[in-house]
């Protein structure tokens, strides 16, 4: 025992490096253990969702801004538009086409109609563009966050915000029609997401981007279905011009483009939840999952 | 016929009768619960019915214990259900994982339809009509477990809105799945 231990000794001044480096790995090994490793463990528990990278933040924030131009631009028009058909109705001019004060305030009416036309197909093929990129941002992070990284089993705890506390945090406005103007709704939007890494948990992130994303998808459908109604409705009220005529569905275009762009909407009572807190502790089976 | 062998026939007819009346009284007793308002005795009666060869009748005896419960609501009755499964899963009448759903489609905000293993766009989404419509089964057993054996409305306020959620997510998520 005593050579091995005098041997050890004495080779101890050229053994100092090895063994500082091994206490290093041990260090190193500690610190894995203690910091590193609960970290890794606690992210596993809690996972983050990367659905609103700043790509598609930007894509939201360039939509609400080219909405909020062609809502500038159409305002005036249709605030004309309503003006000159209140003028119509109240000159009681429907059934009386001949009358040359009537003819008149057609004529006027449908070359505004004509203008907003022009308008929108000026602006739609920008607010296209925008809202399809928008669109497919989503779809790829839907695809690969909520798709492809998680099971139903794993989703279902996503969206119940397991670890988080819900009670707290006010839920997400579903998806509907929400009664506001199509800049205001993203600008919503953009503030949701925009503010999310500091006070929104995962769940409300996988509903407020499926909500999007599908709100991307009607509103990008009804951009493709308008521009190719505009060009025919544009040659109808053409020819209308020559007989002052105001269609039904000349009025319909007008309703419809004020709903999408101003939010006209007839909003549905909604039902209320519970007040928070009312409830006892709840018991927690062995069997919970 | 000799009147003494009248009599064997008589006597032999009339044990067969008795053994055989007394064998079918016997087994629609053992079997069936009492009829009792109180949850606590009825548990207590299933619990000596499985023990005494009734197994075959436990989901039987799991509906009449829900619907007893349903007149006798509330919060404890989570424990109660919970206590009276695992005392089963230790008789060896269930397994732990039936256990643990019969126990969680009813009083758990978790859907124990929302099970699967593999990622959504795979597994989930070509049966997606099918989930949802396994997931709304369940919100009404969920009805009935955590609103009216539990009395816990905000647990099934939490369950209805997981589903409505989960409805939107993967009517979105799918659409991106399958989109090209």
């Amino acid at each position: 025992m005593e050579p091995t231990n005098r041997t050890g000794t004495g080779a101890a001044a050229g053994s100092r490096a090895p063994r500082d480096r091994a206490a290093f790995r041990y260090y190193l090994a500690a610190t894995l253990a203690l910091i590193v490793l609960p970290a890794l463990s606690f992210g596993k528990t809690a996972p983050t969702i990367q659905l609103f990278p700043t790509t598609v933040l930007e894509d939201i924030r360039q939509t609400g801004t080219v909405a909020a131009e062609m809502e500038t631009g159409l305002q005036e028009a249709i605030g004309r538009l309503d003006q000159q058909r209140r003028l119509y109705q109240e000159a009681k001019c429907e059934g009386a086409g001949d009358d040359p004060g009537c003819q008149r305030i057609a004529k006027q009416l449908g070359a505004t109609y004509l203008e907003m036309l022009n308008i929108m197909s000026e602006r739609l093929p920008d607010m296209e563009r925008a809202v399809n990129n928008t669109h497919a941002s989503l779809e790829r992070r839907l695809r690969s966050e909520l798709g492809n990284k998680m099971t139903s089993w794993t989703l279902q705890e996503t969206l119940l915000g397991v670890g988080e506390d819900r009670a707290r945090e006010s839920a997400p406005v579903l998806r509907g029609r929400s009664g506001i103007r199509l800049s205001q709704r993203f600008q919503q939007y953009y503030r949701l997401v925009a503010t999310s890494s500091v006070n929104r948990n995962a769940h409300s992130l996988a509903v407020i981007a499926s909500d999007m994303y599908l709100d991307m998808a009607e509103a990008s459908d009804l951009i493709a279905r308008t521009r190719e109604e505009i060009a025919r409705a544009t040659l109808m009220e053409q020819l209308n011009q020559s007989f002052g005529v105001i269609t039904p569905e000349m009025q319909e275009v007008v309703d419809g483009v004020k709903a999408i762009l101003f939010g006209d909407y007839e909003a549905g009572p909604t039902v209320s939840a519970p007040p928070p807190g009312t409830f006892e502790e709840e018991y927690t089976s062995p069997l919970e999952f | 016929m000799n009147p003494a062998n009248i009599r064997t026939l008589v006597l032999l007819a009339l044990t067969g009768m008795a053994f055989a009346l007394s064998g079918c009284a016997t087994t629609t007793a053992d079997c069936s619960l009492p009829r009792t308002a109180s949850l606590d005795v009825a548990m207590e009666a299933a619990e000596a019915r499985l023990a005494d060869g009734c197994e075959a009748e436990f989901d039987r005896y799991y509906a009449e214990l829900l619907e007893i419960a349903e007149g006798d609501p509330g919060p404890e009755n989570k424990r109660r259900f919970s206590e009276f499964l695992l005392a089963a899963t230790d008789r060896g009448l269930l397994s732990t994982r039936q256990a643990e759903r019969a126990y969680n489609r009813y009083f758990n905000v978790k859907y124990v339809s929302l099970m699967g293993d593999y990622n959504n766009c795979a597994y989930t989404c070509p049966r997606k009509r099918q989930v949802l419509t396994e997931m709304e089964a369940e919100l009404l057993d969920k009805e009935r477990g955590l609103l009216r054996v539990s009395q816990d409305a905000a647990g099934y306020y939490r369950a209805d809105r997981l589903f409505q959620e989960t409805e939107l997510v993967l009517e979105a998520t799918c659409t991106a799945c399958g989109a090209p």
